[in-house]
């Protein structure tokens, strides 16, 4: 197939076209220049995304599947929120901005049967950490009448930007790198291989379900109430047939005998994507998981010792609100402070 | 219209939870290779960003958008193997990110406080 072979170069032309699409809007100029900028940039994805899918069904040998219209979608929300997020000379809209990126890749993330995760990160992300951000950014908020001359209030290096071409073309690089090895090998496993993945999953699936005993023990109340799972000699409850199919052995009492069965389990048994991922996370990422844990407790130090210096430059305030005598008088210098802005800083802890 | 229409309904189907009798279901190539694209854009995005703004907020902004495209990256590469390591990774990620956050943050509002200006130019002098 001719195909292929052509690949990389329209990987690279849409990737340049792409670049001239945010270098336009990256420069602070003219209305007309920034849309027409959009209009490139937005070609230049479009064309980036149909030939990623053109090689993907190359290396299926026909279309793989058809078009998955909504996560498109949602990609080109979030490319078009990144980029105005990162041409926008006011902070607080970028990160209004970064918030329409989270949420629009959340959504990708149910697409791909990622239901935990995709809330988590609207949780944590555009309910968290962007809400730090607004935060600081309201609190570090230059006044507009300190250069009355600028566009739309914004500031001089907010408007500006830092060598634009050369970081674009830095950006080109990366992405023609990126894209050369990510997109030159295939993606997915097909044909045979993808089928022996697939079953190889679900029996890792119904194993997981071992793991969880009580939900185990729901699903066979339900079918027979009495009933507990009764592990083989090997110590398994389920039995995994070809299919995919899960049955589970159980025993009960029946009239002073006991009896054993295997009783078929449904799909909707199977353990759902937070059960999974929780399994993931204490089964097999135990150590992460206490670093994790060690890692935010040093970040709440951290903080604690950043906070606490604007307390020690408000100690003057709190000398005088005891009734003792300042260390050091308002004009003056404090004590053993070599800087002047630590005076001038010093009410403003004090008040906070 | 006729051939979007079905594939609107099919994409609704995948977005909307698994109600197939499949307990797993393999990973559509299509929708891989488009959320790797997305993710290398906004990783590349993040990184021109980076480089571009002067604003040290608008750099930590910045990374935060590169881990955004990390985490697409490992949920997808997830789904493709139908594990679920690629969404512990994305945990990591968040837990780091917050961290960062709460510390970058800090440091941002304490320079803030001595040279009232946020612009990385006015810190020049720290690279000595």
């Amino acid at each position: 197939m001719p195909f292929p072979s052509l690949t990389p170069y329209a990987l690279y032309i849409a990737g340049a076209i792409g670049a001239i699409g945010l270098y336009l809007l990256i420069r602070p100029g003219p209305v007309n220049v920034r849309r027409a900028g959009t209009l490139i940039g937005l070609a230049g994805v479009g064309l980036l995304v149909s030939e990623a899918i053109h090689i993907v069904d190359a290396s299926v040998g026909g279309p793989a599947g058809g078009i998955p219209l909504i996560p498109c979608i949602l990609g080109f929300i979030a490319v078009a929120g990144a980029t105005r997020m990162v041409t926008h000379p006011k902070p607080v809209f970028a990160a209004l901005y970064f918030i329409l990126v989270v949420v629009s890749s959340a959504g990708l993330f149910l697409s791909m049967q990622a239901e935990f995760m995709a809330f988590a990160l609207i949780i944590v992300y555009a309910g968290a950490i962007l809400i730090t951000y607004m935060f600081v950014l309201m609190l570090a908020q230059q006044s507009p009448s300190e250069s009355p001359g600028d566009i739309e209030g914004a500031t001089h290096y907010d408007r500006v930007p830092r060598e634009p071409l050369a970081a674009i073309a830095v950006g080109f690089l990366l992405l023609a790198t990126l894209g050369t090895t990510i997109f030159g090998s295939r993606v997915a496993p097909i044909g045979d291989a993808a089928n022996a993945a697939v079953a190889r999953a679900t029996v890792e699936r119904w194993r997981e379900l071992e793991s969880l005993p009580r939900r185990l023990d729901a699903e066979i109340a339900l079918v027979r109430p009495g009933a507990v799972a009764a592990p083989d000699e090997n110590g398994r409850v389920l039995a995994i047939a070809r299919d995919g199919s899960a049955s589970v052995r159980i025993q009960w009492d029946d009239n002073g005998t006991v009896r054993t069965d295997a009783i078929p389990l449904p799909a909707s048994a199977a353990p759902t994507n937070i059960q999974t991922v929780g399994l993931a996370l204490v089964k097999q990422f135990p150590a992460s998981l206490e670093l994790a844990s060690v890692i935010l407790l040093m970040a709440m130090f951290g903080a604690v010792v950043l906070a606490r210096k604007q307390i020690e430059l408000g100690e003057d305030e709190r000398r005088e609100a005891a009734g003792l005598r300042r260390l050091s008088l308002d004009d003056a210098e404090p004590i053993g402070r070599g800087d002047a802005t630590a005076s001038k800083a010093a009410p403003v802890g004090g008040r906070s | 219209m006729t051939t979007v229409l079905p594939s609107l309904a099919s994409g609704l189907a995948s977005v909307a939870l698994a109600a197939s009798d499949a307990v797993v279901s393999p990973a559509d190539p299509r929708l891989v290779q488009v959320a790797l694209v997305i993710s290398v854009l906004l990783f590349v995005i993040g990184l021109i960003g980076f480089l571009t703004r002067r604003n040290m907020i608008m750099m930590f902004l910045c990374t935060e958008l590169m881990l955004q495209a990390a985490c697409i990256a490992f949920v997808t590469f997830g789904r493709m193997h139908m594990n679920a390591s690629g969404q512990v990774f994305v945990i990591f990620i968040l837990t780091v990110a917050a961290a960062e956050a709460a510390l970058a943050l800090g440091l941002v509002v304490l320079l803030y406080r001595k040279r009232e200006t946020l612009s990385s130019e006015a810190w020049a002098e720290l690279k000595e």
